[in-house]
């Protein structure tokens, strides 16, 4: 948390209604966004208990497990959820658009994905562990279960391992949403809670949320004095519509949180870079989706060495590019930089729009910009500097002090003698230059797979999975 | 019938919030009150769902002729065992050798039904499920033994709850059962005796869990087969005819052993 | 001489404290919670008074958050039922597989097996046998009770089983039913089993010494048994936890400075509940209220986790204008601005900063001036 966002906190506690941290959306929200809101047996690692879940706010599915700790039933649950999940899925792999890649195929891309939104963190952890404990079981032998159960398992373990990859939209759970764009005048702790959250978003604080008799909790753990008072008797009774109704007023009232969050959240105008971070959403999911057509076994239980390295790479690379494109996207995070120093905005002063360098044929046009701010400027001369006004171009800082900053222009200015209109900053516009950019570093060089060094377990064994990950057993 | 329906749920959603409001300040009479009414809502709620006519509680049932009671399968398991053991080990060897139908629950009343039956009229039954005795000649916790044994076998000695269990791999193994759940059952004291299975996921060889089970019986035997003995001079010396079956108290073994 | 006059002085201003409400004993997991926020004065002295939070806080009218599901409880019983099964079957194979215990050691104590007021002297004869004897004393001792001192008056403690005879050293083997899972399991719950058991550790280790055996026989691994993936089988784990016992002893140093809180306290303050027959509180919640407002807690969210007392202090914070309700990066950003309208006085420039607060309030100056900018 920046001081920024610390004082967006003071200031919603002192007002009494959450401050905003953003001024754009900065994850992709899907047209037709499917709500997933799960609930566990309590003290269980992942045993079932509901789901409210579905892509039309007015027509949610539930199911429910009517006697939790009968695995039987619990696989037919999962084989219920996936009825619902799957053909949500598939639906959008039909359409697909052709991408050109150097050195490399072209390959589908799906032209949307979905996106399957979970209330809480929590939620994401036990959608991972749903995949977990189900990816591996088998259609045949001796305890058999729908082909769809495997299936979705796979499909689980992909959404909630991409839920870890900075600036993916593939599976956003809402607390995180929520408080990626506001600050509440509570703490991260308590801002887990859904309804409490809510409240300071939209009416201010209030005791109510954090009542579980009127908000009961987000799942995936339920509200143990429910637990202990309506739902053991419900399911000592062994009446299924008891069950199901007590599991109904536990779901209803987060059901209509969600929407009511993504309502809140499709207010935002969407920042430019979250389209490029879809794409990626989309050429992952496309990935997937042929991986699993061609008949490839479930995810490992656990990375090799080396794949482990790479990815810790990737989602490193991923989050520093989310960073950036947080800052390029919005002024109000790139306030955070300018605070500290990294980021300077002000009032263009002075330009010498046709100054060059060099002589004959390597002269080139680096114009001169003077920019008045009030900002603190720590960056020292020589510094690489971007700008979320002029994307494709680079500057580099002259001198900074007392308020004033001259920079060059040393990218994107083209092969011409002079600027072409509206290259140069006009004096008088408001602009704003951060050391901060978007490139990258290339990916470590690592091994392949086959030559994982024996210090790191030696190349890992191709994983197929084996009767034991199928037998596995289940209480 | 769905207005009565509404009502109701009305009324039992009422219900709850009272009864966790009332948990929640610790007022345990008025919870008990509505937690009563709650229940029949429930079961009035239940009824007209199901279109049944609310029914009173289940009685408990009488055995009937030919039916096996609870305490002729407890003994049944016993004989079958062969050593002292838990409550959920004689229900699973009751339920996959003789298709038995106890719960655990219902044992633990079992042992002191027992005692009060011998206290009115001693040695009036052909057999009695009793206690076994520790290292005080107290009922051990959570352990069940025959009156028709020899005392050596029903007290326990510092080895004997591991001698027990080997005791009773080796009868369940020597069924050669195979019903799914005599295997299950094998399948789970195996995997903890040393070299009883070789490591697939298939059932166990009976002749090997035997074996193993043998192996490490040799290296227990002798300590155990002392201590026991020692026990049961002890029980023979200390306790009378009712204390001897169903263990002495814990303080008046201490005081006895003050007085020695 | 005069120190344990003084000593006795403060048992005595303890109980005054308590007046004629029952004393709550501590278990492991209360004492591992001392160590989480050891800067509360408000807790350490009703800790050290021994009142019971839970019913204070209920009285109070801010009865705390938590609760256990009787699901979990249920689950937690049947499997550390599991575990000890058939003469602890499955924990002897565990012991075997992961610590190498010899197949002739498998002797077990029950010492529950004692009257439940005997139960501490007999684990005490038992562990002295086996630290003494070595070699022929009894590999696992179920049920034992072990005490440790808190501020001067003493908690009984139950770990789950201890184990002795592994390469001669006592292990304190914790049973736990959240599942391991590939080999991972919640950092969360992992963490407070490796506290609470932290607590037993030392608890074992002061036994010892009290008998004159070296300490250091405990050993700092702890077993922890879980069940592993989604099945009831369990599977054991060596935990570490030097560190978290190096935290819990000077947190219990710091508690048996009580003396020097109980010095500044005024002489008529008292936390009686003033139960009736039925153990009901009948002090007059706004007397009790006043008299706990006249100590200082230091409240954090953290708490929300971890005392029973958290929403009265977090209603008393939010009246006061605290910034620590915002959760300790907020406060450490902050550096030492305590209060909400100071803090944002010093953003609106309508508050001088005191001496060194400079630094903090031109940061705050220049975010507000930024946040202003952008939002307009």
């Amino acid at each position: 948390m920046s001081l920024l966002t610390s004082l967006a906190r003071l200031r919603a506690l002192d007002e009494g209604i959450a401050q905003p941290i953003a001024t754009v959306r900065h994850f992709h929200l899907s047209q037709r966004p499917m709500v997933f809101i799960p609930l566990k047996l309590s003290g269980e690692a992942a045993a079932p208990l509901a789901a409210m879940l579905g892509s039309d706010r007015e027509r949610p599915h539930l199911f429910v497990v009517t006697q939790p700790r009968n695995r039987d039933l619990r696989f037919a649950w999962t084989a219920e959820v996936a009825g619902v999940l799957l053909p949500y899925i598939e639906s959008f792999t039909n359409d697909t658009e052709t991408v050109e890649r150097r050195n490399a195929d072209p390959y589908e891309r799906a032209l949307d994905a979905p996106q399957i939104i979970v209330p809480n963190q929590a939620g994401v952890a036990f959608t991972r562990l749903l995949g977990r404990s189900t990816r591996f079981r088998s259609t045949e032998g001796p305890y058999p279960v729908p082909e769809s159960v495997p299936l979705l398992g796979r499909w689980l373990t992909y959404f909630a391992e991409r839920a870890a990859y900075p600036g993916s939209s593939l599976m956003p759970a809402a607390t995180e949403e929520l408080g990626r764009h506001w600050a509440s005048g509570q703490s991260g702790l308590e801002d887990a809670n859904l309804a409490a959250l809510l409240g300071w978003i939209t009416t201010g604080p209030s005791d109510e949320a954090e009542d579980p008799l009127i908000w009961p909790p987000a799942g995936p753990a339920t509200d143990p004095g429910f637990d202990a008072e309506v739902l053991a008797p419900a399911i000592e009774s062994e009446s299924a519509e008891r069950i199901t109704e007590a599991l109904r007023t536990q779901l209803e009232p987060t059901w209509r949180l969600m929407w009511q969050a993504i309502d809140l959240l499709a207010a935002l105008p969407e920042g430019a870079s979250v389209a490029q971070r879809w794409e990626q959403d989309r050429g992952s999911f496309s990935g997937m989706a042929v991986h699993i057509s061609e008949g490839a076994p479930p995810q490992a239980r656990r990375d090799g060495a080396v794949a482990a390295a790479a990815k810790l790479a990737r989602m490193e690379r991923a989050q520093a590019a989310y960073d950036v494109q947080r800052a390029y996207d919005d002024p109000l995070v790139m306030a955070e930089y300018r605070l500290t120093g990294e980021a300077f905005a002000g009032e263009v002063v002075e330009t010498v729009p046709d100054n060059t360098e060099g002589e004959g044929r390597s002269r080139k046009l680096r114009p001169l910009v003077v920019i008045k701010t009030d900002d603190p400027v720590l960056l020292p001369p020589g510094t690489s500097l971007g700008t979320p006004q002029r994307r494709g171009q680079g500057a580099e800082l002259v001198e900074a002090g007392q308020g004033l900053v001259t920079l060059k222009i040393t990218k994107g200015m083209g092969r011409g003698k002079t600027p072409a209109p509206g290259a140069v900053p006009e004096i008088g516009e408001r602009v704003c230059y951060t050391s901060l950019t978007d490139d990258f570093q290339g990916s470590p060089a690592l091994p392949e797979a086959e030559a994982t060094p024996w210090t790191h377990g030696g190349p890992p064994q191709e994983y197929v999975p084996d009767d034991e990950d199928a037998q596995e057993e289940w209480s | 019938m769905s207005d009565r329906l509404d009502d109701l749920e009305r009324r039992i959603d009422e219900l709850r919030a009272g009864v966790r409001k009332a948990m929640r300040v610790r007022d345990g009479a008025t919870a008990r009150v509505l937690r009563a009414e709650l229940r029949s809502a429930e079961r009035a709620w239940d009824a007209l769902v199901s279109g049944e006519q609310p029914r009173a509680k289940e009685e408990p049932q009488a055995p009937r002729a030919g039916q096996v009671t609870v305490r002729e399968q407890v003994h049944q398991g016993l004989r079958l065992l062969g050593a002292a053991a838990q409550p959920r080990l004689i229900v699973a060897v009751s339920d996959a050798f003789f298709g038995g139908t106890i719960r655990s629950s219902r044992l633990t009343s079992l042992r002191r039904d027992e005692e009060r039956s011998f206290r009115s009229s001693p040695f009036g039954r052909p057999y009695y499920l009793c206690a076994a005795l520790t290292d005080r000649l107290s009922p051990a916790r959570g352990l069940l033994t025959l009156s028709t044994w020899p005392l050596e076998r029903r007290v326990v000695g510092p080895l004997s709850p591991r001698v027990d269990f080997l005791t009773c791999a080796i009868a369940i193994a020597e069924q050669e059962s195979q019903d799914e759940r005599a295997v299950r059952l094998l399948v789970r004291m195996a995997r903890n005796i040393p070299g009883a299975t070789d490591g697939s996921l298939g059932p166990p060889d009976p002749a090997r869990v035997v074996e193993a089970a043998r192996a490490e019986l040799r290296v227990h035997a002798e300590r155990d087969t002392r201590d026991r003995a020692e026990l049961a001079q002890r029980a023979v010396a200390q306790l009378g005819d009712a204390a001897r079956l169903f263990g002495a108290a814990t303080l008046s073994t201490i005081k006895k052993e003050k007085a020695e | 001489m005069s120190g344990l006059k003084r000593e006795g002085d403060h048992v005595h201003r303890l109980e005054a404290l308590r007046g004629i409400t029952p004393q709550q004993p501590h278990d492991a997991r209360a004492i591992a919670a001392l160590a989480a926020n050891p800067g509360c004065t408000r807790r350490a002295l009703m800790d050290g008074a021994g009142i019971d939070k839970d019913a204070a806080a209920r009285h109070l009218g801010f009865p705390a958050p938590f609760g256990q599901s009787p699901f979990a409880i249920t689950r937690g019983n049947m499997f550390e039922a599991l575990v000890k099964a058939d003469g602890c079957a499955e924990l002897l194979r565990m012991l075997r597989e992961l610590l190498g215990l010899p197949v002739a050691e498998v002797s077990y104590h029950d010492v529950e097996n004692v009257g439940a007021h005997l139960r501490h002297a007999h684990t005490r004869a038992l562990i002295d046998r086996a630290a003494r004897e070595g070699q022929d004393a009894g590999t696992l001792y179920d049920h034992p009770l072990l005490s440790l001192d808190i501020a001067g008056h003493t908690a009984y403690l139950e770990p789950d089983v201890v184990a002795f005879q592994l390469g001669g050293r006592f292990h304190i083997v914790e049973i736990k039913s959240f599942a391991v899972i590939d080999g991972q399991a919640d950092p969360s719950a992992v963490a407070a089993a490796a506290r609470q058991a932290a607590v037993y550790v030392l608890a074992l280790r002061n036994l010892l010494e009290e008998l004159g055996h070296d300490p250091l026989k405990v050993s700092h691994d702890v077993v922890l048994v879980c069940p592993e993936n989604f099945a009831n089988r369990p599977v054991a784990t060596l935990v570490d936890v030097r560190k978290q016992l190096a935290v819990l002893r000077r947190q219990l140093t710091r508690m048996t400075t009580l003396d020097r809180l109980l010095e500044e306290l005024p002489d008529d303050l008292s936390f009686d509940l003033r139960p009736d027959e039925d153990g009901r509180p009948t002090r007059p919640v706004a007397e009790l209220a006043d008299a706990l407002r006249r100590t200082t807690a230091r409240y954090a969210p953290d708490c929300l986790s971890a005392c029973d007392l958290c929403f009265f202090c977090r209603d008393e914070a939010r009246q006061e204008g605290a910034s620590d309700l915002l959760g300790r990066q907020v406060r450490d950003e902050l550096g030492g601005v305590a209060s909400v309208a100071e803090a944002l006085g010093l953003a609106d420039g309508t508050r001088d900063p005191a001496e060194g607060q400079e630094e903090i309030a031109r940061l705050l100056r220049n975010a507000e001036r930024l946040r202003r900018e952008c939002l307009n």
